[in-house]
Parts: C-alpha cells; sequence; structure tokens
C-alpha cells in the first residue's frame, strides 16, 4: 500500500485527555503533521460542552476520559440524533488493549483504537487510514456508527501484515492485550457493503 | 465478527470534513511529518519536570493509603491511573528507564485490581525506583544500563503479579 499524505490544515482536532503533559505530546504531533487548529479538553464534559459550541472535524479521546471513560462518552455522541458531530471519525486511545476492550470500543462506534503509548508514526498512519478508508455508517435501534463489520485488506501505511491473516474472529472471553497491529486488524478495512 | 445489519437497519455514506479535507493536496508527507512530530515532543519534555512531580506525588498519595492498610478500593485507581501516565509519557518521550520502571509497577497494580493480594513492599520499591527519575542523570539511562535495578523490578514483579515468569507462555 502507498504511503498516503494527509493535509490537517485548517480541521478543527479535539484532544480529551485527562493528562495535560499527554495532550501538550499529542498537541505538538498534531501541529507536526500541519494541524493549526487544536483544542484541548480534560474530561468528558469538557468534550460535550465543545462539541456544543464547535463543529469538529475529528476527536482523539482517551479511553479512560474521566468521569465516565472514552467508551461511553463516544456511544453518547454518536446515539444522540441532535448532535451535528455525530457522524466525525472518533479515535480513542488507550492503554488497555485486551481484546474485550478493543471490541467494547469498536462497538460503542468509535473509527480507531489507538494503542498508548502513542508514537508519531502510529498516531499519524491512523489518521490517514481513517482519512483514506471512509466507512458506512449502521444507523439501527442499538447501534449508530461505522459498520463493524471487518476483512484484513492491509495496514495503513503499508504497516506489515501477517502470513496467516484472515477473517477477523472476535473471542469472547477477556483476552491478552493485543498490539497496535492486531488492533489495526479489528478496525481495519471496514467491508462496505459490496461483499 | 459483529453481526450483519438488521434488514431494518439505515445504512450511508456520511461526508465528513475530515475525510474531505485531509486528502488535499499539500499535506505533510509522512516522513517529514513524523520528523517534526519527533522534534516537537523535544521541544515538550522540557515540561516534563514540574508533571512528572505532579504524577509522583499523586502516586505516592495513592501508595501511602495503601501502606496505612486503606481498602485496594480506596486507592488502586487512582495509582493504575498515575502508573499508566508515566509509562505512556515515559515512552513518547523516549525515557526508557521510567517506561521500564513504570511498566512493571503497572503489570503489580493491574494484578491487584485482578484480585491479586497486595505486596505492600512491592509498591514501596516501586516508588523508590521512580525517584531516581527526579535526577537528571537517572532520567535518560536505559534498563540495562542499570542491570541490578531492573533485574530486581522484574523479580518482584514476577514474583506478586500475574505476569508469567521469564522464557514461560
Amino acid at each position: 500500500m502507498a504511503e498516503r499524505t494527509i493535509n490537517l490544515r485548517d480541521l478543527l482536532i479535539l484532544v480529551a485527555d485527562p493528562s495535560p503533559f499527554l495532550c501538550l505530546l499529542v498537541h505538538g504531533m498534531l501541529r507536526g503533521f500541519g494541524a493549526n487548529k487544536v483544542l484541548e479538553v480534560r474530561d468528558s464534559p469538557g468534550v460535550l460542552e465543545t462539541l456544543n459550541g464547535h463543529k469538529i472535524d475529528v476527536l482523539l479521546c482517551d479511553g479512560a476520559l474521566p468521569p465516565h471513560g472514552g467508551f461511553a462518552l463516544t456511544r453518547t455522541i454518536r446515539r444522540n440524533p441532535n448532535n451535528e458531530n455525530r457522524t466525525m471519525p472518533i479515535l480513542l486511545m488507550t492503554s488497555d488493549t485486551r481484546e474485550a476492550t478493543i471490541k467494547a470500543g469498536r462497538d460503542a462506534g468509535a473509527n480507531m483504537i489507538v494503542a498508548k503509548p502513542l508514537s508519531p508514526a502510529s498516531l499519524y498512519d491512523r489518521l490517514a487510514w481513517v482519512a483514506f478508508n471512509p466507512r458506512q455508517f449502521i444507523d439501527t435501534e442499538t447501534y449508530f456508527g461505522p459498520d463493524r463489520r471487518f476483512k484484513i485488506e492491509g495496514y495503513p501505511n503499508g504497516i506489515g501484515r501477517r502470513k496467516g491473516d484472515g477473517a477477523i474472529e472476535v473471542a469472547k472471553e477477556t483476552g491478552p492485550a493485543l498490539a497496535q497491529d492486531d488492533i489495526d486488524s479489528l478496525f481495519n478495512a471496514a467491508r462496505t457493503g459490496q461483499n | 465478527m459483529a453481526d450483519n445489519p438488521s434488514p431494518d437497519a439505515k445504512i450511508f455514506s456520511p461526508k465528513t470534513r475530515f475525510q474531505t479535507l485531509a486528502r488535499r493536496p499539500g499535506g505533510v508527507p509522512r516522513g517529514q511529518a513524523v520528523d517534526n512530530a519527533l522534534n516537537n515532543v523535544e521541544e515538550t519534555k522540557l515540561g516534563f519536570d514540574e508533571w512528572f512531580e505532579g504524577e509522583l506525588n499523586g502516586l505516592i498519595d495513592a501508595i501511602e493509603r495503601a501502606k496505612s492498610g486503606a481498602h485496594v478500593d480506596d486507592w488502586i485507581d487512582a495509582a493504575i491511573f498515575h502508573t499508566h501516565n508515566l509509562r505512556d509519557v515515559g515512552t513518547t518521550v523516549g525515557f526508557e528507564l521510567l517506561t521500564f520502571i513504570s511498566s512493571t509497577f503497572c503489570t503489580i497494580l493491574d494484578g491487584i485490581k485482578s484480585g491479586v493480594e497486595c505486596n505492600v513492599e512491592s509498591l514501596t520499591c516501586h516508588v523508590d525506583a521512580l525517584l531516581l527519575i527526579r535526577k537528571k542523570q537517572y532520567r535518560n539511562l536505559r534498563p540495562d544500563q542499570l542491570p541490578e535495578l531492573s533485574r530486581g523490578l522484574h523479580r518482584v514483579a514476577e514474583s506478586v503479579s500475574i505476569v508469567p515468569k521469564t522464557g514461560q507462555k
């Protein structure tokens, strides 16, 4: 897969993390990528307040964002029909990369899970993936968000694909932590209904 | 794999500004963007001391509660919050010793959260190790440059948590 270049200039990016220093680091990375409009908040009420007053283009949200966590917040945003930011890309950042947690993020309506600790390369690749791989949205009584049906079609910016990759089965039990590649395989290459 | 949508599901393709604008020409190519970001991370390190003191003090408060015999629910979430922050930032800014110490600390605390019995000594020795990071001469070291400390913390984490023994899968 060819490397994709993303243009973040003039996009309004909201970073939500309880740690001011981590926000600063993410902010610095985004500026390095060319972003010039980045807002920061520390908790879920801050996110909801910001969404009321701004048209946010992408949300980078900590999975453990106080008080109820980024997963619950994602669900709240997706399920509110009056929220004009309802379909914005949401990337959840989390240190908890157990398979059950990743699946919970997907089921909450996140576009992508980004494993903490963050690296500039992984963050750029995940943003590029979301930009160049738009997914259809599903609206049902119990779910609103990106299509959760997946198959492996390659990793963002050519990150290695394993020989044995095939259709993803999501285990019912809580499993061991996943590497970012494994997380990608759960969030990768959404089938858009043609298959 | 997630279930297929129900027949009543509405399926649509939202047009987001992000996906439209991010694909415009004129963006920062990946290699340059990553270099720029790494430079910005280096600049951000200037604020590390103040941040580190805040995290460490929060962690010490939590561990003091543990040492005083408080119920695990009274301190474990705060301790996990601060150690995860230390590990995540340590890795992102490239302080490998901090990452190592806070990672083994996370392993122990995650174990306690999952029901493993709390061993106060293991918490204390990790806090003591983290105090080294206050000193700049230690901050930039790698774990292999302090082999006794590293092996000791690893052994502690192995003995009091659910982490598999070395070489065991």
